[in-house]
């Protein structure tokens, strides 16, 4: 995903990349870091990955986004190019209040993406602009 | 898209000695690619018009024009000058009329289908379609606004950034692909009197986020116009976040332009 991140968060993100090929796990440091940098939905993100709750879409012509199953079962379509999530989180904590970079969906996606454990899947053309209008049906 | 913008304003400008060559006078910084345009909504639509003409003519790049609200006729300006003059150039504009912001929403998200993709996405009127999406909007913007802004702006610019790509593939000069797109905030809207100047437009900050240039026009409302004979004045800045392409030494993107708008119609812009 290409974005605005902080250098710090890119950083970790390929120091996580890196160590997760090697392992197959994240160190209690980079976790820690993970803390640091993103808060309390570091340990919600990580619960989501645990639950392999990302996919990444995709169609014929090439376009992709990202929808991540929530805690509460709701899914929630992602960019790959900016940050923009549809839940309240992302509208109160970062839109509103400016006191967050991203939501638990989001950071969940640049984890998953890091360690290799994004689901696939592929939609017609007409399905993935239905996707990334919010237009989809349940 | 700042790089259109400045072609826009130089190409209508009658500065002694100013010509259209981006590559002259100090080095600039690198083009956004997504701009916002900020002020009152009969220039603001002008301006996009401007953008959408010298691209399609002067550039050949595809352009989708999305306006909720018909374009009866070109500004004077553009009535006049050779760009228009060139009706090859002119077919590369695709005007669309989404009446709501879903509507717009669907039109956008499907660009990806189009064999041809367009190189310039604009969109006159960001206010008109967030406003109109709630019921009893005439009141002004509600909470939950800030979430559709968001969604339409991140939306034109994954667009943006995906048929980026799909021009870099094919080779194609006209990329990257670029957007505008036009807002009036609900303080500019109801006059300078009553504009606390301390107060920030939520859904403008929203906004901000995503666009990496802002152009703004603010009337200048001293004698400026009746001195040079012109109807109206304006001042026109260009202002930009920083982004990776900029070099360290890159000066920061601030420029600022007089735009004067005479009886007729023409138009006349000058490097401040």
């Amino acid at each position: 995903m290409r974005t605005f991140l902080p250098a710090v968060a890119e950083q970790l993100f390929r120091d996580i990349q890196k160590i997760y090929e090697e392992t197959t796990q994240i160190p209690d440091d980079l976790l820690i870091a993970l803390k640091f940098v993103f808060g309390t939905c570091a340990l919600q993100a990580l619960d989501l990955v645990d639950q392999r709750s990302v996919t990444c879409l995709s169609s014929p012509s090439g376009r992709k986004a990202f929808q991540v199953i929530g805690g509460s079962g709701r899914l929630y379509t992602c960019f790959l190019s900016c940050h923009y999530c549809p839940c309240p989180a992302f509208t109160y904590t970062v839109l509103r209040r400016n006191q967050g970079l991203l939501c638990k969906h989001i950071l969940a996606v640049y984890l998953c993406q890091a360690m290799a454990v994004t689901q696939q899947e592929s939609v017609s053309d007409q399905q993935m602009s239905a996707v990334l209008s919010g237009t989809e049906g349940p | 898209m700042t790089d259109i913008l400045t072609l826009v304003f130089r190409t209508l400008s009658s500065q002694t000695g100013q010509n259209k060559d981006p590559s002259a006078g100090p080095p600039s910084p690198a083009p956004r690619s997504s701009a916002l345009v900020v002020g009152e909504h009969r220039l603001s639509r002008s301006v996009l018009l401007l953008a959408a003409v010298t691209a399609a003519s002067e550039l050949g790049v595809r352009v989708a024009f999305f306006a909720q609200t018909q374009i009866q006729s070109l500004p004077e300006c553009l009535q006049r000058c050779s760009a228009t003059q060139n009706p090859e150039g002119l077919k590369k504009i695709t005007f669309s009329y989404p009446r709501t912001l879903e509507e717009l929403l669907q039109q956008v998200a499907s660009l990806h289908e189009s064999p041809c993709p367009p190189s310039l996405i604009i969109i006159d009127r960001l206010d008109g379609f967030l406003r109109g999406a709630v019921a009893g909007s005439h009141l002004g913007f509600h909470s939950g606004d800030e979430s559709r802004a968001a969604h339409l702006a991140a939306l034109l610019c994954d667009t943006a950034a995906f048929l980026t790509e799909v021009l870099e593939k094919r080779g194609s000069s006209s990329a990257p692909c670029r957007s505008i797109a036009s807002f009036l905030s609900d303080a500019d809207s109801s006059g300078q009197e009553s504009r606390d100047t301390s107060a920030t437009d939520p859904i403008l900050d929203v906004l901000d986020r995503y666009f990496q240039a802002r152009c703004t026009l603010d009337q200048d409302r001293s004698y400026e116009a009746a001195a040079a004979a012109a109807q109206e004045a304006w001042h026109v800045y260009l202002s930009g976040t920083k982004i990776p392409d900029d070099r360290e030494e890159d000066p920061a993107l601030a420029q600022e332009w007089k735009l004067l708008v005479f009886p007729e119609g023409l138009m006349e812009f000058k490097l401040v």
